[in-house]
């Protein structure tokens, strides 16, 4: 569940952001852009539940 | 073979024509302003009011659909409230922020909060804090969304 919610954020922020990314023109740019963001959102996320999971507090 | 007519014509506007990218250009104050309040109103408006179809669209569906999934997974529509304890801030400051980042969404937040959605807590639904996540995140989309129509009604992008 978790999971999926935090894709499905990552995919709604990543295409509001790669609609409005000022260096790019072409839809195909654009698209690309927006995987990088996603791809981003989903391994940053990724990345700090893995760092956090030992943490107790 | 091209005749002389051709070549001798006006070549800038030829060019410019031919042009596979439309030159952005500024709108008038009044377009900007009008940009910028529908945009928050109507996420997306600003861009469809500039002629922007396919973004403006985009937005609609997808952040009146983010916010309505966030009052789907029982969300809580935030507003200022008075802090417990006494502070320099008269309202306890993170409920400010929160309505100020909900409220970006505009008619969404305006319409939800008079018919009473999303304003009554549910924390011990599953779903809460994903319903507030998305709540958020509608209006503070928007608010980027809103900036975007500002810059392309200034001439600033295309």
């Amino acid at each position: 569940m978790h999971v999926l919610m935090m894709s499905l954020y990552a995919a709604i922020a990543a295409t509001v952001l790669a609609a409005i990314e000022p260096r790019h023109d072409s839809l195909r740019d654009r698209f690309i852009h927006g995987l990088k963001v996603f791809g981003s959102f989903l391994g940053i996320g990724l990345l700090l539940s893995w760092i956090l999971f030992p943490i107790p507090w | 073979m091209q005749t002389r007519d051709d070549l001798s014509g006006d070549v800038p506007r030829v060019y410019r024509d031919a042009s596979p990218y439309e030159a952005p250009r500024a709108y008038p104050a009044g377009r900007r302003m009008a940009a910028v309040l529908l945009g928050w109103l109507v996420p997306g408006a600003g861009h469809l009011i500039l002629g922007k179809l396919g973004r403006g669209l985009l937005f609609l569906v997808l952040l009146t659909g983010t916010f309505v999934l966030g009052l789907a997974l029982h969300g809580r529509l935030f507003w200022p409230t008075p802090a417990e304890t006494p502070s320099a801030l008269y309202f306890d400051l993170i409920t400010v922020l929160w309505f100020l980042a909900q409220v970006g969404s505009g008619l969404c937040y305006i319409i939800s909060y008079l018919f009473g959605f999303g304003t009554t807590p549910i924390p011990e639904a599953a779903t809460f804090e994903y319903g507030n996540t998305f709540l958020f995140l509608a209006g503070l989309l928007n608010y980027l969304v809103i900036y975007d129509a500002y810059d392309i009604a200034a001439g600033r992008k295309r």
